[in-house]
C-alpha cells in the first residue's frame, strides 16, 4: 500500500499527488514513469513522475481525470492509500549540457516537463520554456517554470492566455540557435512540434505513453512504430525521436478501448453496491 | 429573449388520421392523458392533422395559448414532419421545437387487435415526446455560399468529360494533371472495340474540346499538395513539378478523376525474367508501335493477380474484354497466329458477349484452369512452354510459345492514396476510392462537395467511366448552380467547460469536421459535421454533444418513458418494457414499413429516433437499466449501408462492450441487442422486434425496476 502524503487540486480535475514510496523516490529521474493500481479490481495506469524528494521519500504525479480510474483517483484524499505503485518505469530522459533547450508542454504534462525543465537548467542549459493548455483556467505550474526556465511563453489554444496556438514557435524556431527541443504533451501538440524543427534538423524528444499494461516490456501493449520499427514505450522509451514516430498509428492505439473506457467511467459508482 | 430560456409551453395535436389511428387507439383519451403531462399548455384532436384546417388548429393555439413547444402525434416525420415545421414557423416558433410522435407506423396498425396496448403505448409515447419537448432548443441553419467554380483532379477521357461538361454549363473549371500530356490511361491504349477505332482518336476530340473551352483552366504537370476547407469553399494548393512556387487555387466543388494503373505483375508468370512475357497494356502499345516480330503462338493467362483468394479478391472487369479485343487484333494483323486463353471464367458481360462468340468463331482456344491449379511458365533455350491443367480435358498439357501475355488488374496508384488523404476520402478494401452509398450516392463521397469518377473508383471500361463522369459532373453542378446551400442545424457542439482535451471525439470523426488544437481543444467545423452524432457518444465527459439530440433531451424522454413503469413488487403481472432506439434512416424506415404492411407485433417496445445508432450513448443504456427498462434494442442501417458510413459498426462494438459492463449493475447481458434492418425490410423489423420481446418475457423484470421498499 502507498499512501498519498499530498493531494492539491491545481485546476478543475487536475490533481497532483505525492505518494510515500522511498524506493522509487530514491531512483526515480526526469522522463520515467510509474504504473499504479488503486484498488484489486483495479485498472493499472501509468502516469509520468513529477517530481521525486528523497528526503521526503515521495514521488510527485499529477494526472487529470479523463476516465474511470482517474476520477477514482481524484475522490481519494491524503493519508488514503492505493494498492500498488511500480516505477520507475521506463528510461531517463538524456540530461547533460546541450546550450539552448526548448521545453514545450501541454495540458497536465507540463507538470512533468517541469521535472525535466529543472534538471536541463541545473545541467547548465539555457532553458526556453513553452507551456500550453486549451484554456487560461487549465494552465498549470506556470511558476513553477519561470523557476526553471530562462525565457518562459505561455500558449492556450482559445487565446485566453498567452499565444493563440503554436504556430509562433515557427518563427521563434526560425530564428533562435536551439541545439534540442523536448516535447511532453498532447500527441497532436508533439507531432506538430516535431514538423516545425524537422526542416531544421532539430533533435526533438518526445514521451510517449500509450495504452500499457505491465510497463516491463512483456506485454506489447505500449508498441509505437519508430522508423518503422516497432518499439515498446515501456522498456525502449518513453523518450523517442519525435521526428521518427508514427504519430497517425499511435492516436488510433491510444482509442482503441474508447467504448470501454467510455461505458468504465459511466458505470463507475453505479454498481449494485451503490443502488 | 430566448425561447428556450422561457418556462415551457407545450401544445399537444393528436390525430385520428381518418380511421387510420382512430380505429384503434382511442385519441381522446390521449389527447385528456396529454393535458396533465408536465408544461402542457393544451391539448387537442382532429381528423387529419395535416390537413390545412388541422394545420390551422396547430397555428390558432400556438398563439392563443402563447405556446413555444409542439408535439404532434400523427403518423411518421419521415414524411410529415417538414409541412407540420413549416407550420409552427408559420406561427412563430422554431421548427427545432416541434417534436413528432409516430402513433399511426408505431401503435395502430402494427397493434390492430390491441387497442388498449396500443393506447396504452401511445400515451407512453407522447409522454416521452412531451418530456424531450421541455429540453428542445431553438437553432439556426447555416447558410453556405458555394462558390461556382471545381477541380476536376485527373486529366484523362473521365477527368477531360467532366470538365467539359461542367465548362458548357458556365462553371469555371481548374483540370490537373500530373503528366505533362493530356490524356492518361486511353493515351496508352491502341484500338477500341466494337468500332475498333484508334483510342488516340477518340482522345484527340476531348482535347480538342477541354482546350476549346476559355473556362477550363489547364494545370499540366502538376500534383495536388494540400485541400483546406469545404463545400463551397476549397483551398486548393497545387504544386508543379519542377516549380518551387505552389499555386493556390479556391474552388466550390471538386471531382476525383484519377484513373487507375495496371499492375505489373513482377515475380509471376517469369515477367520481368523473359521479355517475351508481357502484360496486356505493354502488348498493346507493341501492336500501337508495330513492334511485334510475326508471332506464331501467342498464350494469354487471365486473371493474373486479381480475383485471389486473400489481397486483390476482386474481379478487374474489362481483362475479358482486353484479352479477347487484343486477341482478334491479333489474329487480324497476323492470320496464322494460333492464340491460345487460359481463363477461370470468362466474364463478357452484356454485348461484349459478342466479343467471345467472335474470338470462338475466328478459332482463338479457350483453356479452363483451376485456381487451385495454376498455369506455369518456364524458360527452355529461350523458347517458352507453358503447362496447363485443362479442366475440361481433366489433364495436363504443354504449350510451347512465343509470346505470353498476363492480364492483369486495374490497381490503385501511389499518387490516389495520397490524394486520399491529403481529400480525407476514404479507399476502400480494394485500394480505390470508396463512395458514400453504393447504391443511392455511386459518385458522391460521403464529405460533401467531392464527387469520383472513372477507374479511380474501381475498373470499368470506357463507356462506364464517362457515364459516371457526366454523373459526377452532375453531381457538382447541383450545388454551384444553386449557390447556396442551407444545412441541417443539427450539428456537434463542444462544451469547452467540461472538455478534457481527449480528442477521442477528433478521432471519431471521419468528416473531418473535428480539428485537434495542439493543447487538446476540438473545434468544429460546421460545414463539414453530417449530424451522426458518433463523437457524442465517444465523448467520455460528456461535453460533445449533438444538438437537437444531446443528452440531456435522449435522456429526459428515457426516463419520462420509464419512471410510471416500475412495479410495486416482483410478483406483479409482467409485460417488459423495451426501449428500442432506431436511426432515422433504415431501421425507422423499417419500422415505419413494418406499419405500412401491416406487420403485427407485440406492443411492448417503443421506439427513440437518433440520427444514427452511433449516436446512442453508453450513457442512454445505462440511464435506461437504471431507470427499469426491461431490455433496450439499439437499431441501425445493415452493415455496409450507414448513412454516415460506419456508425452502426460503432454501435455494434459499443453493445459488445456494454454487454459486459452490465454485468457489474447485475443486468443480465442478454437485455441488449443490436439489430440491422434496411427500410425494405419491415418484416424483419417486426421479427426482431418479436424475438427480442419473447427473449425478455423469459428473462424476467429488470430487478431494478422492482420498486425497492425504500422508494
Amino acid at each position: 500500500m502507498y499512501k498519498i502524503v499530498t493531494k492539491k487540486e491545481l485546476v478543475p480535475h487536475i490533481n497532483l499527488f505525492e505518494f510515500s514510496t522511498k524506493e522509487i523516490a530514491e531512483k526515480s529521474k526526469p522522463g520515467q514513469f510509474v504504473i499504479l493500481r488503486i484498488n484489486d479490481e483495479g485498472e493499472r495506469i501509468p502516469l509520468t513522475i513529477a517530481g521525486a524528494d528523497i528526503k521526503k521519500g515521495t514521488i510527485t504525479v499529477v494526472c487529470h481525470e479523463v476516465g474511470k480510474t482517474t476520477k477514482q483517483l481524484a475522490s481519494l484524499n491524503e493519508e488514503d492509500c492505493i494498492q500498488d505503485l511500480v516505477g520507475p518505469l521506463g528510461k531517463p530522459a538524456e540530461i547533460k549540457k546541450f546550450g539552448v533547450v526548448l521545453c514545450v508542454g501541454g495540458g497536465v504534462m507540463v507538470a512533468p516537463l517541469h521535472f525535466q525543465a529543472e534538471a536541463f537548467h541545473k545541467a547548465d542549459n539555457r532553458v526556453i520554456g513553452i507551456i500550453g493548455a486549451r484554456t487560461e483556467t487549465q494552465l498549470i505550474f506556470e511558476n513553477e517554470m519561470r523557476e526553471v526556465c530562462d525565457e518562459l511563453y505561455v500558449a492556450t489554444d482559445d487565446g485566453t492566455k498567452g499565444y493563440k496556438g503554436v504556430d509562433f514557435l515557427k518563427d521563434l524556431i526560425k530564428e533562435r540557435k536551439i541545439d534540442r527541443v523536448i516535447c511532453v504533451g498532447p500527441i497532436i501538440m508533439m507531432k506538430t512540434v516535431s514538423e516545425f524543427t524537422r526542416p531544421y534538423g532539430i533533435p526533438t524528444i518526445v514521451n510517449l505513453i500509450p495504452i500499457m499494461v505491465d510497463g516491463m516490456g512483456m506485454c506489447g501493449a505500449c508498441r509505437v512504430t519508430v522508423s518503422g520499427k516497432t518499439m515498446f514505450a515501456c522498456v525502449d522509451g518513453p523518450d523517442f525521436d519525435g521526428h521518427k514516430v508514427d504519430f497517425e498509428e499511435l492516436t488510433v492505439r491510444l482509442k482503441m478501448y474508447a467504448p470501454q473506457e467510455k461505458a468504465a467511467f459511466v458505470f463507475y459508482g453505479k454498481d449494485r453496491r451503490s443502488l | 429573449m430566448e425561447t428556450s430560456e422561457k418556462e415551457p409551453r407545450i401544445g399537444v395535436f393528436v390525430c385520428h388520421c381518418g380511421f387510420n389511428i382512430g380505429r384503434v387507439v382511442d385519441v381522446p383519451e390521449i389527447v385528456e392523458y396529454a393535458r396533465t403531462l408536465p408544461n402542457v399548455v393544451c391539448a387537442q384532436e382532429n381528423l387529419y392533422m395535416c390537413s390545412s384546417a388541422g394545420l390551422n388548429i396547430i397555428k390558432d393555439f400556438i398563439r392563443k395559448c402563447d405556446l413555444n413547444r409542439i408535439v404532434v402525434a400523427s403518423c411518421t416525420p419521415a414524411t410529415h414532419e417538414p409541412l407540420f415545421r413549416k407550420a409552427c414557423e408559420e406561427a412563430g416558433i422554431n421548427k427545432y421545437l416541434f417534436e413528432m410522435v409516430n402513433i399511426r407506423e408505431q401503435c395502430s396498425w402494427v397493434h390492430m387487435d390491441q387497442p388498449k396496448e396500443a393506447t396504452e403505448k401511445a400515451k407512453d409515447l407522447v409522454r416521452m415526446a412531451v418530456a424531450k419537448a421541455s429540453y428542445l432548443e431553438p437553432q439556426v441553419e447555416p447558410e453556405l455560399k458555394i462558390k461556382p467554380s471545381a477541380l476536376v483532379i485527373g486529366g484523362g477521357i473521365t477527368g477531360m468529360t467532366a470538365a467539359i461538361s461542367l465548362a458548357r454549363q458556365g462553371f469555371g473549371v481548374h483540370l490537373v494533371e500530373k503528366e505533362a500530356e493530356l490524356g492518361g490511361m486511353l493515351g496508352r491504349l491502341y484500338k477500341l472495340r466494337p468500332t475498333e477505332r484508334d483510342a488516340s482518336e477518340i482522345l484527340r476530340e476531348s482535347v480538342i474540346a477541354v482546350k476549346a473551352c476559355s473556362n477550363i483552366h489547364l494545370h499540366m504537370s502538376t500534383l495536388v499538395e494540400e485541400v483546406k476547407g469545404f463545400i463551397g469553399n476549397f483551398d486548393i494548393t497545387l504544386q508543379g513539378k519542377g516549380s518551387n512556387e505552389p499555386e493556390h487555387i479556391n474552388v466550390g466543388t471538386i471531382i476525383v478523376a484519377t484513373g487507375a494503373e495496371e499492375l505489373k505483375p513482377v515475380g509471376m508468370y517469369g515477367y520481368m525474367e523473359n521479355e517475351n512475357v508481357i502484360t496486356q497494356l505493354e502488348l498493346e502499345q507493341r501492336l500501337k508501335k508495330v513492334e511485334l516480330k510475326n508471332p506464331k503462338r501467342v498464350v494469354m493467362i487471365q486473371c493474373v493477380g486479381a480475383r485471389e483468394k486473400t489481397g486483390r479478391t476482386y474481379c478487374s472487369r474489362i481483362c475479358c474484354m482486353v484479352a479477347l479485343n487484343n486477341a482478334l487484333l491479333l489474329k487480324k494483323m497476323y492470320p496464322n497466329v494460333e492464340i491460345s486463353i487460359l481463363y477461370r471464367d470468362i466474364q463478357t458481360y452484356g454485348e461484349y458477349e459478342d466479343f467471345y462468340r467472335e474470338a470462338r468463331e475466328n478459332f482463338i482456344d479457350f483453356i479452363h484452369y483451376d485456381q487451385d491449379k495454376p498455369p506455369t511458365v518456364n524458360s527452355n533455350d529461350g523458347k517458352l512452354v507453358v503447362t496447363v491443367y485443362d479442366i475440361n480435358l481433366g489433364g495436363e498439357i504443354e504449350i510451347d510459345s512465343d509470346l505470353i501475355v498476363l492480364s492483369t488488374p486495374l490497381v490503385q496508384h501511389e499518387d490516389g492514396r495520397k490524394l486520399s488523404s491529403i481529400l480525407k476520402v476514404p479507399l476502400g478494401p480494394d485500394g480505390f476510392f470508396f463512395e458514400a452509398h453504393p447504391k443511392l450516392r455511386p459518385v458522391d463521397f460521403s464529405s460533401d462537395g467531392i464527387y469520383v469518377c472513372g477507374t479511380a473508383h474501381g475498373p470499368k471500361d470506357v463507356t462506364e467511366s464517362l457515364a459516371q463522369a457526366c454523373a459526377a459532373a452532375s453531381r457538382a453542378s447541383i450545388p454551384m448552380a444553386v449557390g447556396e446551400i442551407k444545412a441541417t442545424a443539427v450539428k456537434a457542439s463542444v462544451d469547452k467547460e467540461m472538455c478534457v482535451g481527449c480528442d477521442a471525439c477528433v478521432i471519431s470523426c471521419i468528416f473531418n469536421a473535428i480539428e485537434a488544437s495542439p493543447f487538446g481543444q476540438p473545434n468544429i467545423v460546421d460545414a463539414n459535421c453530417k449530424g451522426c452524432g458518433v463523437c457524442a457518444a465517444e465523448c467520455p465527459m460528456g461535453a460533445m454533444q449533438l444538438k437537437h439530440f444531446k443528452d440531456k433531451q435522449i435522456v429526459a424522454a428515457i426516463e419520462a418513458l420509464l419512471k410510471p413503469k416500475k412495479l410495486t413488487s416482483s410478483d406483479e403481472r409482467f409485460e417488459p418494457i423495451i426501449l428500442c432506439f432506431a436511426c432515422q434512416w433504415c431501421s425507422y424506415g423499417a419500422a415505419d414499413l413494418a406499419g405500412v404492411t401491416r406487420i403485427q407485433y407485440p406492443p411492448n417496445v417503443r421506439i427513440l429516433r437518433v440520427p444514427c445508432s452511433g449516436r446512442v450513448d453508453v450513457l442512454h443504456v445505462a440511464e435506461a437499466f437504471l431507470n427499469g427498462a426491461d431490455g433496450v434494442i439499439i437499431t441501425g442501417c445493415l452493415i455496409g449501408d450507414c448513412h454516415y458510413t460506419d456508425g452502426n459498426v460503432k454501435a455494434k462494438d459499443r453493445v459488445y462492450v456494454m454487454k459486459k459492463s452490465l454485468s457489474a449493475l447485475a443486468i443480465n447481458p442478454e437485455r441488449i441487442e443490436i439489430g440491422f434492418a434496411s427500410s425494405s425490410e419491415g418484416q424483419k423489423f417486426g421479427t426482431m422486434i418479436t424475438d427480442f420481446v419473447e427473449k425478455i418475457r423469459n428473462i424476467g423484470p429488470n430487478p431494478l425496476r422492482v420498486k425497492k421498499r425504500s422508494d
